[in-house]
């Protein structure tokens, strides 16, 4: 349950800004959202740039979220230096800015990582979940269930 | 598994309750041809089409007309790979139908995300009771590797086939088609609701889930919605399948098999300290924070009787006590390997809690298993307990009834080529005899499975009618009783 615990800790985070491309970031990414399920709330989204960071040793490199309108949603975030990052996500349904858990701390809205990489027992790790970000514009697909 | 395993999130997804076996050295005699219960935990590869049944012998009683619903695991092997443990096979539905002068059958697998991934990895990759995680797994949460496999419940013309490390899984009462996890409230997702609820005279649900030292406490209404749940704390972190209760009070009984390490597989977790004693831990339904604990000598067990309170406060229930968790443990698993490692029989002990703080065991000095009683006299004083016996081998062949009051037992035995499954009581009017024991078993020497009414009044005369499938099915483990 702990690493449950620590991936909320990592992504409960207070609804935020939307972020918009920065005009002098290095590189620009599109996260592009699919398989929501439930048409309300926002998904929330943290990136990592470090695995340190990702498995809760730092800070994220960029917090952002999008409403989660339809089935398919996009998130733009801008200033991200080119290099190595990792996202995790959660589909905060409810708008309250946290990733809902039951009475024992399990997990009960939806939550994905980059590359859809799938946790076996908990958060996917930054390994499967890490992908590149290169100079000019990146997009990067992720389901969420 | 290479990743490292962080032990609570583990015994988290699978609930504490998951930990409950273990996967021994033990080796399947080399060369050794199947056993003859082999059948017993054989693969079922698809759904059952609906079929009427061959009545084989005497007749439908008058006005007999009764559903039984049934769950069981009856896929443990993929692509080479196999299930660690009995009790981790896909759940099959199994719906008996008597009316009308005949009796008919359906059974459909629960549609789990188990049984999904399992289906498309073609191998046994998710973890369970004695199963360990394999190449390809994916789990976001308890019910992904929720078998849905282990009893059955009615809640509000709804129907769900209950596992005990997560949700209870919905499916449609007439075509058995998985409708999905049942979810109260969002916020209750991914909550273990036990294979083992009780139900007062009302129609009032009780049932726990989880185990280790956090326990959720549910209270349901006869239609199923929810009344209250609350998670509260137990003084040690024994594993327990089954709860009891009376009209007032909760009974959690916790045997000395207590999660104090982890490691892999789970069951290895579990660590059996007779010198604890077993603990009976007795809560106010009205005010869950108010308890009393009563001490016992140690014991280990998987299933209770409904109990009751005496004018004096005296407590009593029954349960089928085992002298360690061998069963459990290896017995089960080796199962699935085609061994019997034999274990210590289950026996039907009365346990009294008497006011004045002091326990006690009475022994019928009768093997039993699946005990079951007149869910009309559920939390009241009653004499009867119905269950299966004449274990011959890993299973039981014959079925009986106890009687607290005279000391006497009731029985039918089957004989050698019949593996008894549970028996339940289907009240005709007045009385804890009056009426039908509705059961199944499995016909190893004509491999069919076959449906049985008994008058529960003169058990020992055997079947007053016998049914036969074209097809032999696993044993299953528990099922429900309905009218019509």
């Amino acid at each position: 349950m702990t690493r449950f615990r620590t991936l909320i800790a990592a992504i409960a985070l207070t609804v935020p800004a939307i972020a918009t491309a920065s005009p002098d970031a290095a590189a620009s990414l599109e996260l592009a959202f699919n398989g929501i399920e439930s048409q309300q709330g926002m998904i929330m989204i943290a990136i990592f740039a470090s695995e340190d960071a990702y498995n809760g040793k730092g800070a994220p490199a960029k917090v952002t979220g999008v409403p989660a309108t339809s089935a398919s949603v996009k998130a733009m975030v801008g200033g991200l230096p080119v290099g190595r990052y990792a996202a995790k996500i959660f589909h905060d349904i409810d708008g309250d800015g946290k990733m809902g858990v039951n009475p024992f701390g399990l997990p009960t809205e939806p939550f994905a990582f980059s590359n859809d990489a799938k946790g076996e027992m908990g958060p996917a790790s930054w390994a499967a979940a890490a992908f590149e970000v290169k100079a000019g514009a990146n997009v990067h697909s992720i389901s969420i269930k | 598994m290479d990743a490292p395993i962080n032990r609570r999130s583990l015994l988290g997804l699978l609930g504490a309750s998951a930990a409950s076996a273990v996967i021994t050295p033990d080796r399947a005699l080399a060369g050794a041809t199947p056993p003859g219960w082999a059948l017993a935990v054989a693969d079922i590869e698809a759904d059952i089409v609906p079929q009427t049944l061959s009545l084989i012998r005497g007749r439908v009683p008058d006005g007999l007309a009764a559903t039984l619903y049934r769950n069981g695991p009856a896929k443990f092997r993929r692509g080479g790979t196999a299930s660690g443990h009995w009790f981790d096979g896909d759940g099959l539905m199994r719906r008996w139908q008597i009316g009308d002068g005949k009796a008919t059958l359906a059974a459909r697998f629960a549609d789990t995300p188990k049984r999904r991934l399992e289906t498309k990895a073609n191998a046994i990759i998710v973890p369970g009771f004695g199963t360990l995680p394999g190449k390809g797994l994916e789990m976001t949460g308890p019910d992904d590797g929720n078998a849905a496999n282990t009893s059955v419940m009615l809640a509000g013309g709804e129907l769900w086939a209950l596992w005990e490390g997560g949700s209870a899984l919905q499916l449609d009462p007439d075509s058995l088609e998985t409708r999905g996890f049942k979810t109260h409230r969002p916020e209750l997702r991914q909550m273990p609701f036990s294979a083992h609820p009780r139900v007062e005279p009302d129609g009032t649900i009780w049932n726990f889930g989880g185990n280790g030292k956090n326990c959720a406490i549910w209270k349901l209404n006869a239609n199923g919605s929810l009344s209250q749940v609350k998670v509260i704390d137990l003084p040690r972190a024994s594993y327990f399948h089954d709860f009891t209760m009376t009209a007032r009070h909760l009974i959690i009984v916790l045997q000395p098999w207590i999660q104090e390490k982890f490691v892999l597989p789970l069951s290895n977790s579990l660590t059996w300290s007779p010198e604890k004693g077993t603990q009976v831990l007795i809560i106010d339904k009205d005010d869950l924070t108010k308890r009393r604990i009563f001490e016992l000598p140690a014991f280990s067990f998987f299933h209770l009787g409904d109990g009751w309170e005496e004018s004096d406060g005296t407590i009593r229930f029954d349960g089928c006590l085992e002298a360690d968790p061998t069963f459990g443990q290896r017995t089960a698993s080796a199962l699935i390997r085609g061994e019997h490692i034999p274990a210590p029989r289950p026996m039907l002990t009365q346990i009294v809690l008497r006011p004045h703080g002091k326990a006690d065991m009475v022994a019928a000095r009768v093997v039993a298993e699946f005990p079951a009683s007149d869910k009309r006299l559920s939390g009241n004083l009653r004499s009867i307990t119905t269950h299966v016996t004449g274990y011959r081998g890993p299973f039981p062949h014959a079925v009986a009834s106890w009687d607290w009051q005279t000391g006497k037992s009731d029985s039918h035995d089957f004989g050698d080529y019949q593996l008894i499954e549970e028996f339940l009581f289907h009240p005709r009017g007045e009385g804890e005899r009056n009426g039908w024991l509705i059961g199944t078993s499995l016909n190893l020497k004509a491999k069919r499975t076959e449906l049985h009414v008994l008058d529960a009044a003169r058990v020992a005369a055997g079947p007053v009618a016998t049914w036969q499938a074209d097809l032999p099915l696993p044993i299953s483990f528990h099922g429900t009783l309905a009218r019509g």
